[in-house]
C-alpha cells in the first residue's frame, strides 16, 4: 500500500506537481458546489444541509484564526454570532435612535441588508470591548471569561422575552423574498456559499499577511513577541474585532431566513460552541481550510446519521416483517462524533486533514530535507567530537 | 552608526516588601561591551525587564536616545532601539526559524519587502552558523541553537542597545565561541551591548566596562580590572579570601 502511494507521490512530483494538483482539486471542489443545486435529483433538504454546512464552516474557520492561529481560546464565538443576528433582527423590527448623533432609524427606513450591516458592526464593537477586557487574561482564564460572557448573553436573550421573544426566538427580516421555494433554496445556497468563499479569502489574507505572522508569534509567547516589536494589544483586539464581525455578519445573514427563519437562545448554548470547537479540532485548528472542511463534513455526516438503515442478512426480518432495521440514532450520533474527537486529540492533534494539507503544500518535503541536514550535521558534530578526543 | 544614549536615573522597583532594584543610575553613551554581574537575586533580570519595558519602575526614569521609555510597552521600547534576549530562551516554538526571524523584521520595518528581509535573515543565520535550520520548527532546536536564534532575531531589529541575559548559560563550549564572536561582531558594528552572565571568565574576557549589582543597587561601575579589586565587590560578590 505504502509502495503504491510512494509511486503515486513520485509520479505527481515529477509530473503536475503538488501545488498545481491542489489548485486543480480546489477548482474541482468549487465546481462541484456550484453544480450541486442544479442537480434536479437533489432535494431542498439536501441543499438546506449544505447551507448549514457552509455556515458552520465560516464559524469554525474564523474560530481557527482566533484560537488556532492567534491562540485566543475563546468560547464566545457563538455569542458574537448571536449579537449580529439579534441586533439585525431588533433593528429591523423596532428601529433605533442615536439621539446624540441625531440619527433615527425606523423599521420602515431600514432594509434587511442595512440591518445586517448594523448587526455586523455591533458584533465588531462588542468584540472590541471583549478583546480589550481580555488583554491581561490568558489560557484557562480567557476561556472561563468568554464562557461567562457567552452565558450572560444567552440568558439575557432568554429572559428579555418582550424584546427577544425568549425561548421562541426572534425572526429577522427576510433577506430574500422569492416566492418559488425551489428557486429560493437555490439562491440561498449560492449566497451562503459565496459568503463562505469571501470569508475564507479574508481569513487567508490575514493569516498569510504580516498580521498572521504576528498573531502566531503572539500565540507562541506574548512577552517574546512584544520584545520583538509586536504590538500585542493591537493585534489581540484586532483579531477579536475581525472574527466577531465575520461571525456577526454570517449569523445575521444565516438567520435572515437564508438558513433558518429565527435565532433562538438554544443556538448560543455551550454545547453549540463546543461543536464549533470540535469541528475545528477534527479538521485542524491551525488550518483555516482544514477547520472549514472539518465543519462541513461533520455537519453533513451528523445529518446523514440521523437515521441509519441496516439491511438484515440471511433473509432475516424484523417483527413488522421488514428486511431492514431502521435505527433513529438521536443523540448517539454525537457520541460517535465524540469518539472521533477523542481519537483526533489523542493521535492526530493537528487534525484529521493535516496529513493531506501538509502533503499538498509540500511541507513534508521541507521537513524531510531538514531532518536529513540535521542528521548529517549531527554526524559532522560527532566526528568533530572524536577529533577533539 | 546609530545614536546611543541610554540613561537610567534613580530607577527603583519594589515587589511588595522586596526592593528588587534600588535607585539604579548609569548611562551608556558609546558602543561599549558592558558586563553586568551580581549574585542571585541581585536584581539583574528585574533591571533588564525594567529597561526593556516588561516592567514599570516604581520610581525613577529611563531615557533612550532622548526619549523617556520607562512605563512604555515592550514593543515600543524595542522599536525605539533597545533589544533584549531572555535568560530562558523564548523561541517561538511552533514557528520555523525563518518565521522567527521575520517577526522582528516585519515588526520593525512594516513596509519592507519580504524577499529583502528573507535575504537579510539568511545572512544573519549564516553568521550564526544555523542557516541550515531555516525551515525547522524552532522547538526542535537545541538549547544552544535557540540562544543563537534569539541573537539572530535581535539583529533583525537593528537596535542601538542590546541586552543579553545569560547568553552563555547551558551552552556547549563550541557554541559559546560562536556567541562570543557574535558579540564582538555586533559590537564592532557600533552597538552597545550589556550582557548579564555568571560565567566570570567570559565576563572578564569580553567586558570593557563592568557593572556590579547587589541587593538591587549598583555597588561598582567601571573598568573590569578596577572593579575586580573593589573591596565592596569582593565583599559582596566575589567573597573573602580565607587566608586574608
Amino acid at each position: 500500500m505504502m509502495a503504491l502511494f510512494r509511486r503515486f507521490e513520485t509520479a505527481i512530483d515529477n509530473g503536475i506537481g503538488r501545488r498545481r494538483l491542489s489548485y486543480l482539486l480546489i477548482a474541482l471542489i468549487i465546481a462541484f458546489f456550484l453544480w450541486f443545486p442544479n442537480d434536479t435529483s437533489q432535494s431542498n433538504y439536501a441543499k438546506t444541509v449544505f447551507i448549514s454546512g457552509f455556515f458552520y464552516a465560516i464559524m469554525s474557520s474564523s474560530w481557527a484564526l482566533l484560537a488556532g492561529i492567534a491562540g485566543q481560546f475563546s468560547f464566545g464565538h457563538m455569542a458574537f454570532m448571536g449579537i449580529g443576528a439579534y441586533v439585525a433582527g431588533l433593528i429591523a423590527r423596532d428601529g433605533i435612535t442615536f439621539a446624540l448623533l441625531g440619527i433615527n432609524i425606523t423599521p420602515e427606513s431600514i432594509s434587511a441588508i442595512g440591518s445586517i450591516i448594523i448587526g455586523t458592526i455591533a458584533a465588531g464593537a462588542v468584540g472590541l470591548v471583549i478583546g480589550w477586557l481580555l488583554l491581561r487574561l490568558r489560557a484557562a482564564y480567557l476561556a472561563l471569561f468568554t464562557i461567562a460572557f457567552s452565558e450572560l448573553f444567552r440568558i439575557m436573550m432568554l429572559t428579555e422575552y418582550d424584546y427577544t421573544g425568549g425561548s421562541n426566538g426572534l425572526s429577522l427580516r427576510p433577506l430574500l423574498q422569492i416566492a418559488d421555494v425551489n428557486v429560493a433554496r437555490q439562491v440561498e445556497y449560492y449566497l451562503m456559499f459565496a459568503l463562505l468563499i469571501v470569508c475564507l479569502l479574508g481569513l487567508y489574507w490575514v493569516a498569510n499577511s504580516p498580521i498572521g505572522l504576528f498573531l502566531r508569534a503572539m500565540r507562541e509567547d506574548e512577552d517574546a513577541a512584544s520584545a520583538l516589536g509586536v504590538n500585542v494589544v493591537r493585534y489581540k483586539i484586532l483579531v477579536f474585532v475581525f472574527t466577531s464581525m465575520i461571525v456577526g455578519c454570517a449569523g445575521a445573514i444565516f438567520y435572515s431566513d437564508v438558513g433558518s427563519e429565527r435565532i433562538i437562545p438554544e443556538q448560543l448554548e455551550i454545547l453549540q460552541m463546543s461543536l464549533i470547537i470540535a469541528y475545528a479540532v477534527i479538521g485542524g485548528m491551525e488550518s483555516l481550510i482544514g477547520a472549514a472542511a472539518g465543519a462541513f463534513i461533520s455537519r453533513y455526516l451528523l445529518e446523514a446519521m440521523r437515521q441509519v438503515v441496516i439491511t438484515l442478512p440471511f433473509g432475516m426480518t424484523t417483527a413488522d416483517g421488514s428486511d431492514a432495521f431502521v435505527w433513529d440514532t438521536g443523540f448517539w450520533r454525537f457520541a460517535l462524533f465524540g469518539v472521533v474527537m477523542v481519537f483526533t486529540l489523542r493521535y492526530m492533534r493537528n487534525g484529521l486533514l493535516y496529513p493531506i494539507i501538509t502533503w499538498f503544500s509540500g511541507r513534508d518535503i521541507a521537513m524531510k530535507e531538514t531532518v536529513a541536514i540535521r542528521e548529517s550535521d549531527d554526524e559532522h558534530a560527532a566526528r568533530l567530537e572524536t577529533d577533539d578526543e | 552608526m546609530s545614536e546611543i544614549n541610554l540613561e537610567l536615573n534613580k530607577v527603583s522597583k519594589r515587589f511588595g516588601g522586596n526592593q528588587a532594584v534600588d535607585h539604579v543610575s548609569f548611562s551608556v553613551t558609546k558602543p561599549e561591551l558592558i558586563g553586568m554581574i551580581g549574585p542571585n537575586g541581585a536584581g539583574k533580570t528585574t533591571l533588564t525587564n525594567l529597561m526593556s519595558g516588561m516592567l514599570k519602575p516604581s520610581s525613577g526614569a529611563i531615557y533612550l536616545n532622548g526619549r523617556r521609555i520607562d512605563g512604555h510597552p515592550a514593543y515600543h521600547v524595542t522599536r525605539a532601539g533597545l533589544g533584549r534576549t531572555f535568560q530562558i530562551t523564548r523561541a517561538l516554538g511552533r514557528m520555523t526559524v525563518m518565521e522567527n526571524m521575520l517577526v522582528p523584521g516585519l515588526a520593525h520595518n512594516p513596509g519592507a519587502r519580504r524577499p529583502t528581509l528573507v535575504a537579510r535573515a539568511h545572512e544573519i543565520l549564516s553568521l550564526l552558523t544555523i542557516d541550515h535550520l531555516t525551515n525547522e520548527l524552532s522547538r526542535a532546536l537545541s538549547g544552544g541553537q535557540r540562544k543563537l536564534l534569539e541573537l539572530g532575531r535581535l539583529l533583525m531589529l537593528d537596535p542601538s542597545v542590546i541586552i543579553l541575559d545569560e547568553p552563555f548559560a547551558g551552552v556547549h563550549p563550541r557554541l559559546q565561541d560562536t556567541i562570543s564572536n557574535y558579540i564582538h561582531r555586533v559590537h564592532d558594528s557600533g552597538k552597545a551591548i550589556i550582557f548579564i552572565s555568571h560565567n566570570m571568565g567570559a565576563v572578564f574576557e569580553l567586558s570593557q566596562r563592568l557593572i556590579v549589582l547587589h541587593h538591587g543597587a549598583v555597588i561598582a561601575d567601571g573598568e573590569p580590572q578596577v572593579v575586580k579589586s573593589d573591596p565592596a565587590v569582593i565583599d559582596a560578590y566575589l567573597g573573602h579570601d580565607e587566608d586574608d
